[in-house]
């Protein structure tokens, strides 16, 4: 039996999860969730993830947990011999890894998702955009993304100099923006050699277009 | 060498490293960045912290930025004095991260989001931003239900044992109740029996008002 994977097949956090397992080679069953229905609001569901929210996965023991960082931190420390160390171990590199994951949490997730939703996803579910919001949020992103090129002046990667998950987890919400045309990487050289690095490795490559 | 926060007094950010340095018995020294000088977004800072923001650390030399990062830093540097902060069980451990991975992305967003509108616009004279106010305070509304069915299945919020995970509440839940918002978390009873808990901790009534 293998690890089921419960998500959507193009759900950014889903991919943040499915990309891990593919780095670590872990094989998983994906098991579609219907957000359309509103699958993820039923109690059968919320018994699974109290927020209603979509990945969770469960192990052959009955392990089970959600939040696709979590997940993929727990995936990277399960199999740690396999593949890249994708979460370094030294006391000193882990905490430039640390600081490059809060990076993406703080510096870049907000900004990325919020453009995502005023500039697709709104739409999708029958809004309109906030053209305000999404001309302050782009503006406040260029910002960070300069910071980002001082950075990867600096080091190669955004967790030190080799790959980590910080880089991994920025792959999802990136490539949503360049599907609709807003590409903020290109113009900075260091975050273009940065996003051609991590955006061409196998693992990224084998699900980008969904699962 | 002692341990050098560099922050302000007041900032959640700041604060957030301080409880965790004392929950740790670390010992630190403050040293207060001028923000009124715009001491943030001088070369000098920012050649440390390239997004002008506090706090960052100097542990003899060593240079970390991001307070969830240099919270983690400190909890592995000092892992075997003081209160434990990050498990070391692999299962333990991915609750933990499931956690901390909750309040970065279903409490932060909206708790500074409000903070932002109702705490800091009026202390800097502007106005706030009513409608997103409310907004925020819906999703909080409804991301705290989720976090009573979860506190009345485990005592914290990254398992049965304090970590990490709840210290990282403590500023913005701070901020909400500034705001006049403690009824948010003492009308559910699972999370006002967690939020009373940690907000008393003596770590915290050391730093709350002052890093």
């Amino acid at each position: 039996m293998v690890l089921k994977l419960y998500g959507y097949p193009t759900s950014t956090c889903t991919l943040r999860v499915a990309v891990t397992l593919k780095e670590k080679n872990v094989p998983f069953e994906f098991i579609p969730v219907d957000l359309v229905g509103g699958q993820h609001k039923t109690p059968a569901f919320t018994a699974n993830q109290p927020f209603g929210q979509v990945p969770y996965i469960v192990e052959d023991d009955g392990f089970q947990m959600y939040e696709s960082r979590a997940i993929a931190r727990y995936i990277a420390a399960k199999y740690a011999g396999v593949g890249e160390q994708l979460i370094p171990k030294d006391l000193r590199e882990s905490a430039i890894f640390e600081q490059g994951a809060s990076i993406e949490l703080t510096d870049y997730e907000p900004f990325v998702s919020g453009l995502a939703w005023e500039n697709k996803f709104t739409q999708m579910y029958g809004g309109t955009k906030d053209e305000k919001r999404a001309e302050s949020l782009l503006a406040t992103w260029r910002s960070k993304l300069d910071a980002y090129d001082k950075i990867l002046g600096q080091q190669k990667y955004i967790g030190g100099n080799k790959i980590t998950l910080a880089d991994l987890f920025h792959l999802p919400y990136g490539s949503v923006l360049l599907g609709i045309g807003i590409d903020e990487f290109s113009s900075r050289p260091n975050v273009a050699r940065w996003w051609n690095d991590i955006t061409s490795r196998p693992s990224w490559q084998a699900i980008k277009d969904g699962l | 060498m002692v341990l050098k926060l560099h922050g302000v007094s007041f900032s959640t950010c700041t604060r957030t490293v301080a409880v965790v340095a004392k929950e740790l018995n670390v010992p630190y020294e403050l040293v207060n960045v001028d923000f009124a000088k715009g001491e943030h977004k001088s070369p000098a800072f920012t050649a440390v912290q390239p997004f002008g923001q506090v706090p960052y650390i100097d542990d003899d030399g060593f240079k970390l930025f991001e307070s969830r990062a240099i919270a983690r830093y400190l909890a592995k540097k000092y892992a075997g004095q003081g209160t434990k902060l990050i498990p070391t069980d692999p299962k333990e451990e991915a609750i933990f991260e499931q956690g901390v991975s909750i309040e970065s992305s279903n409490f932060y967003p909206s708790a500074i989001g409000f903070g932002i509108e109702k705490v800091f616009k009026p202390m800097r004279g502007l106005t706030p931003d009513e409608a997103r106010a409310e907004e925020h305070l819906k999703t909080l509304a409804s991301k705290l239900d989720a976090y009573d069915v979860l506190l009345g299945k485990q005592k914290y919020v990254g398992g049965n044992e304090i970590t990490l995970a709840d210290l990282f509440h403590l500023s913005y839940g701070q901020l909400l109740v500034q705001a006049g918002q403690a009824d948010l978390f003492e009308s559910r009873p699972n999370v006002a029996r967690w939020w009373k808990e940690i907000s008393t901790r003596p770590s915290w009534l050391a730093v709350k008002d002052a890093a």
